[in-house]
């Protein structure tokens, strides 16, 4: 690959064990991610791509192979390394937007600041700043109840991308929005792409929404499907197959 | 830390929050009052004097002794004094401003209770006149009486034949020196009651309830007692000689084992209210699962998630309690006045008191929080995020 790869999976192994049972859900995958690339995960129901997901962004651990992200192996890392790890590289969109209900839209925003050095009043600045960029800073105040769900999904957005991560993992972040609020949250992913650079994994069931990624990696019962190049990474230095 | 997700979790089901709260201020308001309350029970024992013999009926406290015995029992050898004290039972105006008032002996008043100090009025001029008293400070200034004035009593134990007040003018104000005399107590002559009933002009039980006997210097209580109590073994009444303290006791005992009545109370109420933030801090933190996980999902710790809950517990119970503590010194004064009327008069919320309020609260916060805080630190990210809190 021309361009460096900001993740890249060896041989990860997942398994779950319920009771006496082991079920394993990935098996021996490799993947590879280019930095600033934007790939859709799909498959069916239960082929593995919230647990695939959730080992990238450090949420779960793998049980064998390596998970190198942004040059760190996610797999060495103890419980309190792998949280700073997330609070300063990732930022995650899930399905269910995942907002604090007692906390305003502002609040919801700055609360992955709490984590870093920033002022009081730098932290209200890049929240605002975050939420302007998502088109809600007339929505500061309001809490999540009194937003519609692609209001709700955006809010999220902003909240993953205020720390400023590399990269933004998103669990099917249009799967509970109709069309045209899901239209908006793509068009936003795909501005943080082209514009700031940020390297995007999606989760998505939706061919629509797979469409706006510049790759499309397919997942079947744990393994890798296939890999579909949807639009080059860089137009002029292109090596797609 | 988020604090302020700490308190807006807090407020989030703000009636159970409230409800909650509420059950703590009133447990540690319980507790604080409680243990003031024994405190005073026993204050009152403890306080009285070893040099003071208390004759009473070896019937009950309710059966009044013939007033001829008072001559037999100061010949006793050991007895350097004594007294008549009669309970009149009576009220101002309405049974709700009560206060104890004593029929005794005027002129040896200040010798059986040295604890006693007129600073207004004069000692001589209670003794000089018969329908006069001495009361209390407290007593004088709950009711603004001063020397000279003249208070309308409704003797309920003692009525007048006319159905008219009896009428005490006030010869003097007193000030207890010790803690076993209140000062919102009127003490007037045994004699005015006496007369009043030998002549028809009221009605009402005659004899006196006890003697109080004051020992020479040197004297063994415990013989004297057993001299007294031997006097009149062979009746007409029989007497039961204790020391002061004993005769406090009784009092205390009378109202059944009322310390230890209350320190079980106590004990119970904390048991409840040490439930009731239990059920409080599980329903909460099936509740924050789903938050707790987004927080870990954004970078925050374990320790955070601890804090989250532990806090929450803790802000909750240490805010009952210091509510609880405040209500309690609050009304700490209005009490004591008003035991005062009853005899008690060491009531207080001590600091030690409000420590222990405050603390008990901390700690029903500490427990309540540590299995829901520790779940919460425990809680892995993916399973929480599955749960649709
Ligand atoms: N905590 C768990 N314990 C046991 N099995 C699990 C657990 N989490 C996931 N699984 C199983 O792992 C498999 C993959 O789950 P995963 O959530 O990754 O699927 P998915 O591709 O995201 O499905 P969907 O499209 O429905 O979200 C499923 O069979 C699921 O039942
Ligand atoms: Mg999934």
């Amino acid at each position: 690959m021309s361009v460096e790869a900001i993740i890249r999976l060896v041989g990860v192994e997942r398994t779950y064990r319920k009771g006496g049972e082991s079920v394993r859900v990935l098996d021996d995958l490799d993947l590879e991610v280019p930095r600033g690339g934007y790939v859709a995960l799909m498959g069916p129901s239960g082929s593995g791509k919230t647990t695939l997901l959730n080992l990238i962004g450090g949420l779960d651990k793998a049980d064998g192979g390596q998970v190198i992200v942004d040059g760190e192996d996610l797999t060495r890392l103890g419980q309190g390394a792998l949280a700073r790890w997330r609070a300063a590289s990732v930022g995650f969109v899930f399905q269910g937007f995942n907002l604090m209900p007692v906390l305003t839209a502002q609040q919801n925003v700055e609360l992955p600041l709490l984590l870093t050095n920033l002022s009081r009043r730098e932290r209200r600045e890049h929240a605002r700043h975050a939420l302007a960029l998502v088109g809600l800073d007339d929505r500061r105040s309001h809490r999540p109840k009194q937003l519609s769900g692609g209001q709700e999904q955006r809010v999220a957005i902003a909240r993953a991308l205020v720390t400023d991560p590399i990269l933004i993992l998103a669990d099917e972040p249009t799967g509970d929005l109709d069309r045209d609020s899901a239209g908006a949250v793509l068009e936003l992913l795909d501005k943080l792409n082209r514009e700031s650079d940020k390297t995007i994994v999606m989760v998505t069931h939706d061919p629509r929404a797979a469409d706006s990624a510049r790759s499309i990696v397919h997942l079947d019962k744990g393994r890798l499907e296939r890999i579909e190049d949807r639009r080059p990474l860089e137009p002029a230095d292109s090596t797609t197959t | 830390m988020p604090w302020l997700l700490l308190f807006r979790n807090l407020f989030a089901h703000p009636v159970r929050s409230l409800l909650t709260l509420g059950s703590i201020v009133v447990a540690v308001f319980l507790i604080c009052f409680l243990r003031a309350m024994v405190g005073a029970l026993e204050a009152g024992v403890e306080a009285s004097s070893q040099r003071r013999l208390i004759v009473q009926s070896a019937v009950s406290l309710f059966v009044n002794l013939p007033t001829s015995y008072q001559t037999k029992i100061e010949a006793v050898p050991g007895v350097d004094s004594s007294m008549k004290m009669q309970w009149f039972g009576g009220y101002y105006q309405d049974p709700s401003n009560f206060f104890a008032q004593f029929g005794v002996d005027a002129e040896r008043l200040l010798r059986a209770y040295p604890e006693i100090e007129i600073v207004e009025g004069s000692a001589l001029d209670f003794e000089a006149r018969r329908s006069s008293c001495i009361i209390g400070e407290q007593l004088a200034a709950d009711f603004g009486w001063s020397v000279g004035d003249s208070i309308p009593m409704v003797g309920a134990l003692y009525p007048r034949a006319d159905g008219s007040t009896w009428n005490f003018e006030v010869a003097g104000i007193y000030r207890a020196l010790s803690n076993n005399v209140d000062d919102r107590t009127m003490w007037f002559h045994f004699e005015y009651l006496e007369r009043s009933l030998e002549t028809g002009g009221a009605l009402g039980p005659g004899g006196v309830g006890v003697f109080v006997l004051h020992l020479a210097p040197g004297a063994d209580a415990t013989g004297v007692m057993a001299r007294v109590d031997a006097l009149f073994e062979n009746g007409p009444q029989r007497v039961q000689t204790t020391t002061e303290s004993e005769f406090q006791r009784q009092f205390v005992t009378m109202l059944g084992s009322v310390p230890t009545l209350l320190s079980s109370i106590g004990g119970g109420v904390l048991f409840a209210i040490a439930l009731a933030t239990f059920n409080t801090m599980l329903m909460a933190s099936r509740e924050r699962t789903h938050s707790i996980g987004i927080l870990k999902a954004l970078g925050f710790t374990h320790r955070t998630a601890f804090a989250l809950l532990m806090g929450e517990s803790l802000l909750l119970c240490g805010l009952g309690g210091a509510i609880g503590v405040a209500v309690a010194l609050a009304i700490d004064g209005p009490v004591r006045g008003f035991l005062m009327s009853y005899g008690f008069t060491a009531f207080e919320v001590a600091p030690s008191t409000a420590a222990l309020g405050l603390g008990l609260a901390l700690s029903v916060g500490l427990l309540a929080g540590l299995a829901p805080a520790i779940g919460a630190a425990r809680l892995r990210v993916v399973e929480a995020l599955r749960f649709e809190g």
